[in-house]
C-alpha cells in the first residue's frame, strides 16, 4: 500500500502534467479532412454524409429525391442529416475545422466566399470537365452559376434560386376592390399602385380605434431591405469590397421609404410585438414580401386565399433579393467519395422539379422552362424575377457585417434613429470589420 | 498484502505524509475533472485571446493584446457592457428584495410551509432554455398571457367605472427600453427561490429570544424587523448580494433564447437592447467564429467580475470584523 502511494507520489505529478499538455495540444491541432480515405458501410457501399438545413416540407422533398437516387445507385449509401439553419453553419464550420465534415453539404450563395477564402471547399473543375453527360454554364441561370465561383475556382453546383416575391391576400384585394376588368385581384406593379392598394386594405375592422388590418407588413427585414435598397440602386459595399457604401443616398432613400410606409403612410404596423408572418397567415394583412420558401407555410394555412407576384417596383430599377442553395464538397475528400457525392449532386440537379414543387426555383434552365414548372402558379411568378435577382454581397465577410447592419435597419423601422444616423453607425462598424485582416 | 494490511492500518496511526496523500487521492477525481473541464480550458482561452484566431483559418498569428484593444475600441462591446450593468443594477436589489420577502413570509407560515418552499423554489431547478421559451410566449405583445390578463383587468376596471384609458398591449420584448426590465422580471421569477432558501436559513439562525424580549419591551413588527432581523441577517444578505452580482454579470441564456430567430439563430434583441457581454462573446466566438476576439471579451468580463468580487469580499470581511469587534 505504501509502496503504491510512493509510486503515485513520484509519478503522479509528471503524469498529470503530461495529461494536461496532451489535452492542450490535442485542442490546438486541427484535424482537417485530409485523410483521403473512403468511408464504406459494413456491406461495402460508399457512404455519403449529406448535410442540409431543410427542416420543413423542403426536407421531405429532399428525402424523396435522395431515396430515388439510392435506388438508382445501389453502390452508394447516403446518410442525410437535417440541421436547422439557425445552428447549421456552426456545426458545419466546426466539422470543417476539426474533422467530421460531411461529404456533401448545402451552402448558401452568400456564405460561399467565406468558406472558400479559408480553403475549406473542394474545387470542382475536374468533375465539371469530365462530367458525362456534360454540365455546362448554358444549362444554368447565370446568377446562381456565377455564385459558384470564388477567386476563379468553381466550388459548387447550383441547385436553386429562392427569390423574394409579393404574396397577397386575394380575399382582401377583392374586398377592397383592387381588381382588374374581369374582377380578378390585381397585384400592384409600381409603388403608387402598391401604396394605393395598401391604403385601401388598412383599416380598423372592429371599430375599437386601433388599426387591425394592415395593407403591408415587414416580415424579414433583411430581405425586404435588400430588395428595396437594390431597387434604388444601393449597394452595401464598394465594388472592390473594401469599404461600406451603406450611408450613400440610394440606400438612405430606400430606408426612408420603408420608414414612411409605417409612419407617414401608416399602411404597415410598427415592427414591435407583431408576429408579422403569422398576421399574414391569419389573413389580417394584405401584402408581404417573403421568400419563395415560405410558400409551403401558406399552403398549410387552411382557408387563406393568396397568390404570388413579382415584387412591385419601388425604386427606379428592378431588383429582388434572392438566395441560392449550392451543393459543395469539403476540401480533401477522397476521390472515390467525391465521385459518388458528385453523382448525387448531378442527380439532385437533374431531378429538381420535385425540389421546385417544395417551393424553389430550379437553377437549371431546362427544368425552369418545362411545362411542369411553368404551371406552378407562385413559383413561375417569382421565377420571372431571376434576371435581376440580387444576393447578399458575395464577400468573405458578408456574414460578419449583417449583424452590424440589421440593428440599424430595425432602429429606423422602430423610429428610434434616422436613416442617416443608423447607417452612419453601421457604416463605421462595417468598415472596422473590413479593415480587420 | 491483503492478510497484513488491515491490522497494520488499524494498529499504526497513519503518518502525516500518507494522510496528505490519501487526502489528495480522495480529491483526485474532482481535480482531474476540474483540470480537464475548467483549468485547462481557462488557460487555453487566455492563450487563444492573444491570437487572431478564426476557427477556419489554418494559421493563428500571435497579436498580443490586439484583441483586447479591438474590444475596448468596439462601441458594441460598450453597449453590451452598459446593458449588462443595467441588468445587474435591476436584478440584484429587486431579486434580493423578493427573496427576502418570500423568506420572511414563509418563516411565519404555520401550515404547509414545505409545500410553499417547494413551490417557490421550483423555478430554480428549471433550465433557462425552458424558462425563456415559456416567458417568450407570455411576453408576446399580441397573444401573450400577461397582456391578456392585464387587458382583462383593465377592461374590468373600466366596466366598473374607473377612468382608465383602453388597454394598449405592452411591448415587453419588442421595445428597446422594455427589454432589460422584462429580462430582469423573468430572472427574478427564475432565481428568487435560490436566495430565498439562504435567507430562510439565515432567519432560522436568529434566536427567538430576541423577538420575545423585544415583544415584552413593546416593539411592533416593523421595529422587530428593523432592530433584530435586518442586522442579524446581514451576513446572509451580503453573501446573497455578492453572489447575485457575480451571477448577474454572466447573464446569457435569457437573451440567447428570447431573441433566437429561426432564420438567423441568436440575435441581440431590438436595437441591441438585449445584448449582454456574455452573449456578445458568444456571438463573436461562435457565430462569427472569431474565437480569439470572443476569448478576449470573456477575459475582460472575467476581469470585471474579479475586481468586483475582490471589492465585495473586502466589504464582507470588513463588516464581519466590525460586527465581531462590536
Amino acid at each position: 500500500m505504501r509502496a503504491l502511494l510512493r509510486v503515485l507520489r513520484t509519478r503522479f505529478y509528471p503524469v498529470l502534467a503530461l495529461f494536461c499538455v496532451g489535452l492542450f495540444t490535442s485542442g490546438c491541432s486541427s484535424q482537417r479532412n485530409s485523410n483521403n480515405q473512403t468511408t464504406r458501410t459494413s456491406d461495402g457501399k460508399i457512404l455519403i454524409n449529406f448535410w442540409n438545413g431543410f427542416t420543413g416540407p423542403d426536407g421531405r422533398a429532399m428525402e424523396k429525391m435522395v431515396a430515388r437516387f439510392q435506388k438508382q445507385n445501389p453502390d452508394v449509401a447516403v446518410r442525410m442529416q437535417i440541421i436547422p439553419w439557425g445552428t447549421y453553419y456552426d456545426k458545419l464550420t466546426l466539422s470543417l475545422a476539426y474533422g467530421g465534415a460531411p461529404d456533401l453539404f448545402v451552402m448558401h450563395a452568400g456564405r460561399l466566399p467565406e468558406f472558400a477564402t479559408f480553403d475549406t471547399l473542394q474545387p470542382l473543375e475536374k468533375l465539371y470537365a469530365t462530367a458525362q453527360p456534360p454540365v455546362q454554364e448554358s444549362d444554368f441561370a447565370p446568377v446562381p452559376w456565377r455564385a459558384t465561383f470564388y477567386n476563379k475556382h468553381q466550388y459548387a453546383l447550383p441547385l436553386d434560386v429562392h427569390p423574394i416575391g409579393l404574396y397577397y391576400n386575394t380575399k382582401l384585394f377583392k374586398e377592397a376592390g383592387i381588381v382588374d376588368a374581369q374582377g380578378k385581384p390585381e397585384p400592384p406593379h409600381t409603388f403608387d399602385e402598391f401604396l394605393n392598394a395598401a391604403r385601401r386594405m388598412t383599416k380598423d375592422t372592429n371599430g375599437d380605434g386601433r388599426t387591425d388590418q394592415w395593407g403591408f407588413v415587414f416580415t424579414w427585414q433583411r430581405t425586404n431591405w435588400l430588395t428595396i435598397a437594390g431597387q434604388f440602386g444601393a449597394s452595401i459595399l464598394s465594388p472592390d469590397g473594401k469599404t461600406s457604401t451603406l450611408d450613400s443616398p440610394p440606400n438612405l432613400k430606400a430606408l426612408q421609404l420603408m420608414h414612411d410606409l409605417i409612419y407617414k403612410y401608416k399602411v404597415a404596423p410598427k415592427p414591435e410585438g407583431v408576429d408579422a408572418w403569422l398576421a399574414f397567415r391569419q389573413g389580417k394583412v394584405g401584402m408581404a414580401l417573403e421568400g419563395i420558401y415560405m410558400l409551403a407555410s401558406l399552403e398549410e394555412q387552411k382557408g387563406l386565399p393568396f397568390a404570388g407576384a413579382p415584387v412591385p417596383q419601388f425604386g427606379p430599377m428592378k431588383a429582388a433579393w434572392g438566395g441560392s442553395h449550392l451543393l459543395c464538397q469539403p476540401k480533401g475528400i477522397s476521390p472515390q467519395q467525391s465521385e459518388a457525392a458528385w453523382r448525387l449532386m448531378r442527380f439532385l440537379s437533374d431531378d429538381s422539379l420535385i425540389w421546385a414543387r417544395a417551393g424553389q426555383v430550379p437553377a437549371r434552365l431546362d427544368i425552369r422552362r418545362s411545362p411542369q414548372f411553368t404551371s406552378l402558379p407562385v413559383q413561375a411568378q417569382f421565377a420571372t424575377q431571376l434576371p435581376f435577382v440580387q444576393y447578399e454581397p458575395l464577400h468573405p465577410k458578408s456574414n460578419a457585417i449583417f449583424p452590424l447592419i440589421e440593428p440599424g435597419i430595425e432602429a429606423v423601422l422602430l423610429d428610434i434613429a434616422t436613416p442617416e444616423a443608423a447607417m452612419r453607425d453601421a457604416s463605421r462598424r462595417v468598415n472596422q470589420v473590413l479593415e480587420r485582416p | 498484502m491483503s492478510t497484513r494490511a488491515l491490522p497494520e492500518a488499524i494498529q499504526a496511526p497513519p503518518s502525516r505524509r500518507s494522510d496528505g496523500i490519501s487526502g489528495f487521492l480522495f480529491a483526485l477525481p474532482h481535480l482531474l475533472l476540474f483540470a480537464t473541464f475548467v483549468l485547462v480550458p481557462v488557460l487555453y482561452g487566455l492563450y487563444i485571446s492573444l491570437h487572431r484566431w478564426h476557427v477556419l483559418a489554418k494559421e493563428h498569428p500571435l497579436i498580443g493584446l490586439g484583441n483586447y484593444g479591438a474590444a475596448l475600441s468596439d462601441d458594441i462591446f460598450w453597449i453590451a457592457l452598459r446593458n449588462t450593468i443595467y441588468f445587474v443594477v435591476l436584478i440584484v436589489p429587486l431579486g434580493n428584495l423578493v427573496s427576502l420577502l418570500l423568506a420572511l413570509g414563509l418563516a411565519s407560515v404555520q401550515r404547509l410551509g414545505t409545500f410553499y418552499k417547494i413551490v417557490y423554489y421550483l423555478p430554480v431547478v428549471i433550465s433557462i432554455a425552458v424558462v425563456a421559451v415559456l416567458w417568450r410566449w407570455m411576453y408576446n405583445t399580441e397573444i401573450g398571457l400577461i397582456n391578456l390578463y392585464l387587458g382583462t383587468v383593465v377592461g374590468w376596471l373600466r366596466s366598473i367605472g374607473l377612468p382608465l384609458a383602453p388597454f394598449e398591449p405592452l411591448p415587453w420584448l419588442s421595445n428597446p427600453s422594455w427589454v432589460m426590465p422584462s429580462i430582469a422580471l423573468l430572472t427574478v421569477w427564475w432565481t428568487a427561490g435560490g436566495n430565498m432558501v439562504l435567507y430562510l436559513a439565515g432567519l432560522s439562525n436568529i434566536s427567538d429570544d430576541y423577538y420575545e424580549a423585544a415583544s415584552i419591551d413593546g416593539a411592533n413588527a416593523w421595529q422587530r424587523f428593523w432592530a433584530i432581523t435586518w442586522p442579524l441577517l446581514r451576513p446572509t444578505t451580503l453573501f446573497c448580494l455578492v453572489f447575485s452580482v457575480l451571477g448577474a454579470f454572466q447573464v446569457f441564456g435569457q437573451s440567447y433564447v428570447l431573441f433566437t430567430s429561426i432564420q438567423g439563430g441568436p440575435q441581440s434583441g431590438p436595437a441591441r437592447s438585449g445584448l449582454t457581454l456574455a452573449l456578445y462573446m458568444y456571438l463573436q466566438g461562435f457565430r462569427q467564429y472569431e474565437i480569439g476576439y470572443g476569448a478576449a471579451i470573456a477575459y475582460l468580463l472575467f476581469a470585471i467580475v474579479l475586481v468586483l468580487t475582490i471589492l465585495q469580499f473586502r466589504l464582507l470581511s470588513n463588516r464581519d470584523d466590525a460586527t465581531a469587534k462590536a
